[in-house]
């Protein structure tokens, strides 16, 4: 192996180094037994898989990182509020929660996929913009909506006023229905045997969709949108299927996860989630333009293991909890614009190498 | 439209009715109510019926409740059916009896009270059994500020 490809791999890697290397200096430095820490990650996979799983299809399609999972996030709360007002619960609840929650999903990422092809090589900054403009839309339709035009019986749900619904849902009825359905605990750790079937599904779904023509399709669009389309591949279909597939995974994944945590902040779960997803992919060894599952759970592990750790080893050197608070978010934006930045520079990298590659070709050819 | 695109939008349809058909098996199944036992003495057409010393309530094998004379005692439960197992012990030290008892829950109502003397005295549904409607409590009753926005304070300058 040569000193270039070391350095390749080291440039490729350095984010899952670094966590690594945070980890292995504040894990110990936490005071937190292995046993709670294995238990915590393992809760953490079950609640997060499914979520950032459904950020891999837009990859795939050349689209990055797709900041408007949250589009489908608010789908899944739609359908959760709604299930919990009707009094539906356990998994019966969470299955209706996921039949509502597809078509809004759907619908969203169509919207998203053809805004998406109007700005193409601006799609992640653009799904950045979606998500807040569709976030106004999802506030005026919980928040006014939700009991004059749709119904909202209980008061538990619903604001005092009479419409709206309250800053906090209780899933109590359906929480941890999911992991708990098929009880397995392993040397004192709790494992949510039913979730990591799902998400096992989902693994096997995606690596079955590569190989599909439509998955085929997509990575070509992703490599080449010029060379796919006179390949004859419909590139803006292709591109809108992907968001729509992503957004309703996102729907699925945001309602496995609530289910977990057992109650819904109506109006801030979904703002966080795709920045905590995407910054958990990215430090799985993921970019832009290039993620695999391998880097979706060795992500949640390192980022959930940087989360659980970081406020307590915050505490024990600095003896404030806050510092630990403010270094974990700090992290999850840093680790972004840090992915982001590379993206670019390689990007442009490639572009110029590639161009000298041409002018040595053009003078090649004229001599 | 041709023989292809056709049998496509049969499967569609096929898909739609599918999980319509399981989004209705899911509103049936899946309808949650909370169930009030109360062990107190009722009068039903005009004849009183008394309550036992105690009824201990089980559902799904664990024990709900144990309700004394006068006592009230709840469990949540899904679907359309309540399934329980009484055991009515009727004077002080006296010998128990185990009844099972499985009932019809009404799907407009959330909470249920089961008047148990009154089931085990083999009268009808409108005898012991009534709507619990709930009084919000102060706290649900209080104003509660909606936060949509958590950044909204950072562009608060205060007034000039």
């Amino acid at each position: 192996m040569n000193k270039n490809n070391i350095s390749d791999l080291m440039r490729r890697f350095s984010v899952p180094l670094m966590f690594v290397l945070i980890c292995a200096v504040c894990a110990p430095v936490s005071g937190l037994s292995p046993s709670y820490l294995a238990n915590e990650i393992v809760t953490r996979m079950g609640r997060n898989a499914f979520l950032i799983l459904s950020l891999l299809i837009p990859i795939m399609a050349g689209m990055g990182l797709n900041f408007s999972m949250t589009l489908g996030a608010m789908a899944g709360e739609i359908g959760l509020i709604l299930v919990c007002d009707w009094q539906i619960v356990g998994i019966p609840g969470m299955i209706l929660a996921m039949i509502i929650s597809v078509p809004i999903s759907a619908l969203l990422g169509l919207f998203c996929g053809k805004v998406l092809n109007m700005a193409k090589g601006r799609e992640m900054i653009t799904s950045y913009i979606i998500s807040f403009f569709i976030n106004g839309i999802y506030q005026l339709v919980v928040l006014y909506m939700m009991g004059p035009i749709i119904p909202i019986k209980h008061t538990s749900i619903k604001l005092p006023r009479g419409y709206g619904i309250r800053n906090t849902v209780s899933l109590l009825s359906m929480r941890q229905k999911l992991d708990n359905l098929i009880p397995l605990t392993i040397a004192g750790i709790k494992i949510p045997v039913a979730t990591f079937i799902v998400v096992f599904f989902l693994c096997l779904v995606i690596v079955w969709f590569r190989k599909t023509k439509l998955g085929q399709d997509m990575r070509a669009v992703g490599q080449d949108m010029e060379v796919a389309r006179d390949a004859g591949i419909d590139v803006e279909r292709t591109r809108i299927i992907s968001m729509v597939l992503s957004t309703v995974f996102a729907g699925i994944g945001m309602i496995i996860y609530l289910q977990n945590m057992g109650n819904i902040a109506t109006y801030s779960s979904h703002s966080q989630i795709g920045m905590f997803c995407i910054a958990a992919l990215l430090v799985g060894g993921a970019s832009v333009d290039k993620a695999s599952i391998g880097n979706v759970f060795l992500g949640i592990i390192l980022f959930h293991t940087m989360f659980i750790v970081a406020p307590k080893a915050g505490t024990v050197i600095t003896g404030d909890s806050m510092i630990g608070e403010y270094f974990r978010v700090f992290v999850s934006y840093a680790v972004i614009t840090v992915a982001l930045i590379m993206y670019e520079t390689n990007k442009r990298r490639d572009k110029s190498k590639a161009g000298k590659q041409l002018a040595l070709e053009q003078e090649a050819a004229n001599e | 439209m041709n023989k292809t695109d056709k049998k496509i939008w049969i499967y569609r349809g096929l898909a739609l009715i599918v999980v319509i058909g399981i989004a209705a098996a899911m509103f049936v199944i899946g309808r949650g109510h909370t169930i009030y036992f109360d062990n107190k003495s009722a009068e039903v057409g005009g004849t009183t019926i008394d309550a036992p010393y105690s009824i201990e309530v089980y559902v799904k094998g664990e024990k709900a409740a144990k309700l004394k004379s006068g006592e009230r005692g709840m469990a949540d439960t899904m679907g359309q059916t309540f399934d329980m197992q009484l055991v009515v012990t009727k004077e002080k030290g006296g010998t128990s009896s185990r009844v099972n008892v499985s009932l019809p829950i009404p799907y407009n109502m959330d909470g249920v009270i089961l008047n148990l003397p009154v089931l085990l005295a083999g009268k009808g549904p409108e005898d012991y059994l009534t709507e619990f409607i709930p009084t919000p409590s102060a706290e649900e009753e209080a104003d509660e500020e909606v936060v949509t926005d958590e950044t909204g304070d950072l562009m608060d300058f205060g007034d000039e």
